[in-house]
C-alpha cells in the first residue's frame, strides 16, 4: 500500500511542487497550509512522513515540530524540515526554545534548505520510508 | 576758570592806584592804563577778563575805548565809570554794549557788586559756551551714528539673500533690494518710489497683502509659508515668504515682504533624500536576497510541475505549474517596480481620475486571491468624491500595498474563529482631504513592530516580504504631499489611513503670485 506523506507549507507554489513530486513517486500526498491545520491533519490521517516548512502563519513549523516531538504517539512520525531558513538559524531557535521550555527536543531527521531539486527531495523521502 | 584779571583805565593816577590796591586786596590781578590808547594796547597785550574804564579822558575817551574793545571781542565785560548825571554818555555806553555803570566817586562796595555781576555773567556765558560746544559734538556723534546705522541697514538689506520689498502706507515701493530685483525681474530704478504694489505684484497677491494689512495689523510677524513663485519670464521658483505689517501707534505705516528662494535648498534636500534612499536600498539587499530566493524556489517548482505535465500529458499539472511560474514572474516584476519607485525621485503625475474607480478595480483584482485565503474584501465608497486631480498610480500602488498587507495580517492571525476581513473606505474629511482607509481585523501589531513600519530593513513577513512595500507606499504618498496614519491593536487588527490634499488646494498654492 502506498504511503501517506503530508506537506505543511503556506506557499501554494511549494505545495503544488511537493505534491507533484510525491505523485510522481507513488506516494499519497496530503496538504496543509499552516501549523494548526497541519496538526489537525496529522492527528486525523496519521501520515507516514511529514514535510514541514518552518516559517508559516498560525502556528509556525517550529512550534508544530516541537508538538510532534513531545507527543508520545506522534513523535514516531519522521519529519523532513523543508524550508528557506538556514539550518543554523533553525537550530538556534530550537536551542532557545529548549532552554525556555525545558527538555531537549531531538534534531530533525532531515533538514532540506530550499530550493531543492526533485531528486534530492525524493532521496530524502526514500531514506525515511524505504 | 574764573574771571580774575582786571584792566583799570583812568587818567587820574591816584584813582588807578587806589582802585588797584583795593581790588588786589580782594584777590584780583590788576593791570593799569592812563588813557584810551594805552588802555587798548594793554587790553590787547594782557587780555583782561573785565575792563573798568573812566569815560572822560583826554585823547581816546572811555566810550571810544569801549567801542574798540567790543569790536575786538564783543564778549568782554566793560564797566563804565561815569560822572554823576552824565545821562548822554551813559546811554551811548549802553548802546555800545557796556555791561555796568558805577558812579564817581567810585565806592569800593559799588565796584565790588559790579565786578561780581560781571563775573557771574562771564561764568554763565562760559557755561553756555561749553554746553553749546558739547551739544554740537553730541549732535555730530549722534548724526554719525545714525548715518552709520542707516548705512549698515541699507547694506544689510542690499546684501540680503532674501528678497526684501517694503511698501509705505500708500502701497508705494520704498525698499526693493537686489535679490528682489533678481526675483521680480524688474530693475530697482523702475520700481523704487515708482511702482505701487499693484504694478509689481499680480492682482491676487496684491489683494492678499492689502487684506493682510487690514486683518493682521496686530500681528507683528506672520509665520513663514511656502509657494511656487512664477517669474515674469515664467520661471518657477520655490519660495518661502513672510511679511510684517508696520504700524506706529496703531496707525498703518506700511508693510515689508520677505521672499526666500528655496531652489538650492530644495535641490540639496532632494539630493539628500535620494542618497539616503540609495543607502537604504543597499541595506535592503540582504533582505531582498531572501525574497529573490523564494521567487526562484517558485520558478523551479513551477517548471518541474510543467515538465511533469508535459511528460504525462496532464493538462491539470501544466496549468498549475504554469500558474506558479506566472505568479513568480509577476513577483519579479513587482519587485523591480518597487525598487525603481523607491530608488528614483519621481514627481506625481497629476491627472483627472476617479479614486472610487481605482478602488473597485483593486477589489476585483484581489478578491479571488483573498477568498482563497478565507479573507473577505469589502469596500465603502464615498459618493461625494467624484473626479479629482491626483496621480492614479500613487493611489493604485499605495492601496494595493496596504490591502496586501491587510490580507497578510489576517493570515498571520492565530485566532481562526474570526471571520477575517479587509475593508476599504473612501471619504472626504473636514479638511477637505481625500481619505482612503484600509482596515483589517488580522493580527495587529505590537509597538515595536509599529515603530519600524517605514524602516527600510524591516519586514515582519520573513522571506515572504521585501521590506519595500510600506516604504514605497510612504514615499509615493509623501511625494503627493499626503500623509499616512496608522492605528493598530495587537490581536484586533490595524487601520491605515491615507490622506491626500485635494487638487484644489494644490491649485491655489501654485497660482498664488503667478
Amino acid at each position: 500500500m502506498s504511503k501517506k506523506v503530508l506537506v505543511v507549507d503556506d506557499d501554494q507554489d511549494v505545495r503544488s511542487f511537493v505534491v507533484t513530486v510525491l505523485e510522481e513517486n507513488q506516494y499519497i500526498p496530503l496538504v496543509a497550509q499552516d501549523g494548526i491545520e497541519g496538526l489537525e491533519t496529522i492527528q486525523k490521517e496519521k501520515p507516514d512522513l511529514v514535510i514541514l516548512d518552518v516559517l508559516m502563519p498560525r502556528g509556525s513549523g517550529i512550534r508544530l515540530y516541537r508538538k510532534l516531538k513531545t507527543d508520545d504517539e506522534l513523535s514516531k512520525i519522521p519529519v523532513i524540515m523543508f524550508t528557506g531558513i538556514a539550518l543554523r538559524s533553525f537550530l538556534k531557535s530550537q536551542k532557545v526554545l529548549d532552554e525556555f521550555g525545558g527538555g531537549e527536543i531531538p534534531k530533525p531527521d532531515i533538514y532540506l534548505e530550499k530550493p531543492v531539486e526533485p531528486e534530492e527531495l525524493v532521496q530524502a523521502i526514500e531514506k525515511k520510508l524505504g | 576758570m574764573s574771571a580774575n584779571k582786571i584792566l583799570i583805565v583812568d587818567d587820574e593816577e591816584i584813582i588807578v592806584r587806589l582802585l588797584s590796591m583795593s581790588l588786589r586786596s580782594d584777590g584780583y590781578e590788576t593791570v593799569a592804563a592812563y588813557n584810551g590808547e594805552q588802555g587798548l594796547e594793554v587790553f590787547v597785550a594782557e587780555s583782561p577778563d573785565i575792563v573798568v574804564t573812566d569815560i572822560k579822558m583826554p585823547g581816546m575817551d572811555g566810550l571810544e575805548l569801549l567801542k574798540k574793545i567790543k569790536e575786538l571781542d564783543p564778549e568782554k565785560e566793560v564797566i563804565i565809570v561815569t560822572g554823576h548825571g552824565d545821562i548822554d554818555s551813559t546811554i551811548t555806553a549802553l548802546q555800545l554794549g557796556a555791561s555796568d555803570f558805577i558812579n564817581k566817586p567810585v565806592r569800593d562796595e559799588a565796584l565790588a557788586i559790579a565786578l561780581e555781576r560781571a563775573k557771574t555773567k562771564i561764568a554763565i556765558r562760559l557755561q553756555l559756551e561749553e554746553y553749546t560746544e558739547n551739544l554740537e559734538i553730541k549732535i555730530a556723534e549722534a548724526t554719525e551714528e545714525i548715518r552709520r546705522k542707516s548705512n549698515f541697514q541699507r547694506l544689510l538689506i542690499k546684501s540680503s539673500n532674501d528678497a526684501i520689498i517694503a511698501f509705505d502706507h500708500d502701497w508705494k515701493v520704498v525698499v526693493y533690494n537686489p535679490e528682489a530685483a533678481r526675483m521680480f525681474e524688474e530693475k530697482a530704478k523702475d520700481v523704487r518710489n515708482k511702482m505701487s504694489i499693484d504694478d509689481l505684484y499680480p492682482a491676487e497677491a496684491a489683494n492678499f497683502y492689502r487684506n493682510e494689512a487690514k486683518t493682521k495689523i496686530n500681528q507683528k510677524t506672520l509665520p513663514w509659508r511656502e509657494f511656487d513663485f512664477k517669474t515674469k519670464t515664467n520661471k518657477q521658483i520655490p519660495v518661502r515668504y513672510t511679511s510684517s505689517v508696520l504700524t506706529k501707534e496703531k496707525e498703518f505705516m506700511g508693510t515689508v515682504h520677505f521672499f526666500q528662494d528655496l531652489t538650492e535648498i530644495k535641490r540639496l534636500e532632494k539630493e539628500l533624500v535620494a542618497s539616503e534612499r540609495l543607502a537604504a536600498v543597499g541595506q535592503t539587499v540582504s533582505g531582498l536576497a531572501h525574497y529573490v530566493k523564494n521567487i526562484l524556489i517558485g520558478l523551479k517548482g513551477g517548471s518541474y510541475v510543467v515538465d511533469v505535465g508535459f511528460k504525462k500529458d496532464n493538462r491539470e499539472k501544466l496549468k498549475t505549474g504554469w500558474e506558479t511560474i506566472k505568479k513568480n514572474i509577476k513577483r519579479v516584476a513587482d519587485l523591480t517596480q518597487d525598487l525603481i519607485t523607491y530608488s528614483k525621485q519621481r514627481e506625481p503625475e497629476f491627472e483627472v481620475c476617479d479614486p472610487n474607480e481605482i478602488i473597485q478595480d483593486l477589489v476585483e483584482l484581489i478578491s479571488d486571491f483573498a477568498q482563497s485565503k478565507d479573507v473577505t474584501i469589502s469596500s465603502d465608497l464615498g459618493s461625494d468624491i467624484g473626479e479629482i486631480m491626483a496621480d492614479p498610480q500613487t493611489i493604485h500602488r499605495s492601496l494595493l500595498n496596504l490591502i496586501n498587507n491587510g490580507i497578510d495580517a489576517c493570515l498571520e492571525d492565530e485566532n481562526i474563529s474570526k471571520q477575517h476581513e479587509v475593508s476599504i473606505r473612501s471619504f472626504k474629511n473636514e479638511e477637505n482631504e481625500i481619505c482612503f482607509e484600509v482596515k483589517d481585523n488580522g493580527c495587529g501589531m505590537d509597538e515595536k513592530t509599529r515603530v519600524q513600519l517605514f524602516n527600510p530593513l524591516f519586514s515582519s513577513k520573513g522571506g515572504k516580504g521585501t521590506g519595500l512595500g510600506l516604504l514605497v507606499t510612504g514615499k509615493l504618498i509623501e511625494e503627493h504631499k499626503g500623509k499616512i496614519k496608522i492605528e493598530t491593536d495587537l490581536g484586533a487588527g490595524s487601520t491605515f489611513t491615507i490622506q491626500l490634499p485635494l487638487g484644489l488646494t494644490q491649485k491655489i498654492i501654485t497660482n498664488f503670485v503667478s
